[in-house]
């Protein structure tokens, strides 16, 4: 970490200032925050910017190369690439929302409760948290979906659960060093109950690291949605999304034609990247000590 | 040492327990009441009863785990819905390819990390390093089926020759030549991310290293620079990497998943892949089953190497 860096304490003058300063320190969070926001607004504004219905066949226009009229070309059905690759966002950045906020409630409130609590609770718990990491991440994912249904609902709720061990992990391990600390200790000398002193004074000290790992797990859970829907346990057809439009572009590769998994394979790349970049930023920027290796 | 392995197994009974029920309602909560399946056109309620009965599904679901985990131990993870093979003896077939495909991209990955690692380390902030970086950022989020697709268009399709196949798979024991041929492609796309992975932690680790004060000695006794990085700062710098190692058996076990299927390469991934739109749960519970464990023995493996390799970690007072 540079000297620049380390004498991170801001001159508060406003609000806006400050945030400004701040960005200004960590450029990288800039990027990968104005990546974020672009693919967010895409999503959003899909139905209104998308040039075609992604869903609609025209079969004269099949299997055209990117031009002007279809930026990222036709797939077999003459369905827009590009137009299917928007709509397609809102299928990857809401998985991605959805089963972060599931992991996160989840992961949180039991490594809350673990780490405050200890004992046979604390016990308890991270027994199923090994059980839960004793998967390689995704097959558990795929192993939850395929037995609740391929349906993209399903395929959240696995990503949801796959993400809870990380967080219960981190919160407890913070909870953990945040208990011994002499505030904890005033606040319970003052006769405060156990559950404002977990919310009001533990968790704010997390949340931070709650933060990082919460854009990092969005990222996996965009590549992992991508993943189970290549394999059929997404998102159904017709409906657009990019791990399936991958999928079901492959048949056309020995006929070269490159674009229609080009678009969706892109667009999963830059998604995933994002997150990562702006995940990697806002740890380097929010907490110094918290630099992973790996 | 042994006290510690023994401390180690005896922790993972418990976990391996909470995964098998974990697994035994996952297969429970599957749609279709299996006697169905297996019953085919006879619908006879007597035989449904008495099928039933044979398999448990009359008792209590406690009753119906116990049951189910005695089969399991004893190596019946049920027959498989579409051809009626034995779970295990289906994965069994299927294994040697994905044991192949596995341990050729572990191999290329550690390969290729170590040697770009060490150059990008050593070479810091020259070109080497610049390309080496950025790569291992895109090398993290980029997709490995699509880019298992982009080396398959490339090298089955677009470069003239057609150099290597789009996928398939000839037994090592058919024909060595064409089953290495068709095994390149793959290994490569799995190898991937556990490359990116890989080469940011031995690069980062060396440069710790080379900032302490043995490697300066080292220098200071007219080292060359060669024996300084090979037999001194790696030996210390790669002690880090063997735990990520075991973490990306994991990474690798479900890249399997993904790439057997791209690549058409009969490992037990395909097979899970293929038995899912079917509807046949026994068979991808079994590979999820055996994923876990290969996985959780894996891990137990390079923790033990780790303590091994580094005279640092106390066994006694080690936790799980």
């Amino acid at each position: 970490m540079s000297a620049a860096a380390a004498a991170l304490p801001l001159q508060r003058r406003t609000r806006s200032g400050s945030l400004r300063v701040f960005l200004r320190r960590n450029p990288r969070l800039l990027v990968g925050g104005s990546i974020v926001a672009i693919l967010l607004l895409a999503a959003a504004a899909a139905p209104y910017v998308a040039p075609y219905d992604p869903v609609a066949t025209n079969v004269q226009d099949s299997l055209q190369s990117p031009s002007l009229r279809h930026l990222l070309g036709t797939d077999d059905l003459g369905r827009d690439v590009f137009s299917r690759v928007l709509w397609g966002a809102r299928i990857s950045l809401s998985v991605g929302v959805i089963s972060v906020a599931i992991g996160f409630t989840v992961g949180v409130s039991t490594g809350l409760l673990a780490g405050y609590l200890g004992g046979t609770f604390d016990l308890l718990v991270m027994r199923v948290i090994d059980a839960l990491l004793a998967f390689p991440a995704l097959v558990l994912a795929i192993s939850i979906t395929a037995a609740l249904g391929p349906q993209i609902q399903n395929a959240m709720i696995a990503i949801g659960i796959v993400a809870i061990p990380g967080y219960t992990r981190l919160t407890r391990g913070q909870v953990l060093t945040v208990r011994s600390q002499e505030f904890i200790t005033a606040a319970r000398t003052v006769g405060a109950p156990p559950l404002r002193i977990v919310l009001r004074h533990i968790f704010p000290n997390v949340t931070n690291t709650l933060v990082v790992q919460a854009t990092l797990s969005t990222a996996f859970a965009i590549l992992a949605e991508a993943a189970l829907s290549f394999l059929g346990l997404g998102a159904q057809p017709p409906t657009p999304s990019w791990g399936q439009d991958i999928a079901y572009s492959a048949r056309y590769l020995a006929n070269l034609d490159w674009w229609m998994s080009a678009g969706p394979g892109l667009a999963i790349f830059l998604a995933v990247f994002a997150f990562n970049f702006l995940g990697d930023a806002l740890r380097d920027a929010l907490d110094p000590r918290l630099r992973r290796t790996a | 040492m042994t006290r510690y392995i023994l401390r180690r197994l005896l922790l993972m009974i418990p976990v391996i327990l909470l995964v098998t029920i974990g697994i035994f309602i996952l297969i429970r909560l599957e749609p279709g009441d299996p006697v169905l399946t297996f019953a085919g056109e006879d619908r006879n309620p007597e035989l449904l009863a008495a099928l039933r009965h044979e398999y448990g599904l009359d008792q209590p679901l406690p009753v119906q785990y116990v049951i189910w985990l005695s089969h399991a131990l004893r190596g019946d993870l049920g027959r498989s819905f579409q051809t009626n093979q034995s779970v295990v003896e289906a994965m069994a077939q299927r294994l040697p390819a994905t044991i192949e495909l596995g341990a050729a991209a572990l191999l290329i990955s550690i390969v290729v990390s170590l040697v770009v690692g060490t150059l990008s380390a050593v070479r810091r902030n020259s070109a080497v390093d610049l390309v080496a970086t950025s790569a291992t950022l895109v090398g993290v989020s980029f997709p490995s089926f699509f880019l298992g697709l982009i080396l398959i268009l490339l090298f089955a399709y677009v470069i003239p020759g057609h150099l290597l196949p789009p996928g398939g798979f000839v037994a090592l024991t058919a024909d060595v030549g064409e089953n290495l041929r068709r095994l390149i492609l793959p290994a490569v796309t799995l190898s991937t991310v556990s490359i990116a992975v890989n080469m940011r932690q031995i690069r980062s680790s060396l440069l710790e290293v080379f900032g302490l004060d043995y490697i300066r000695t080292a220098r200071a006794k007219g080292l060359s620079e060669r024996s300084v990085i090979a037999s001194h700062a790696l030996k210390n710098a790669l002690i880090p990497v063997v735990t990520l190692i075991g973490i990306q058996v994991g990474s690798i076990i479900e890249g399997a998943f993904i790439t057997e299927t791209i690549f058409i390469w009969p490992g037990v991934g395909l097979l899970a892949v293929q038995a899912i739109p079917s509807g046949d749960y026994p068979v991808v519970q079994g590979v999820v089953l055996i994923s876990a464990l290969a996985y959780m023995f894996s891990t137990l493996f390079v923790d033990i190497l780790y303590a091994w390799l580094d005279p640092r970690i106390s066994y006694e007072g080690a936790r799980a």
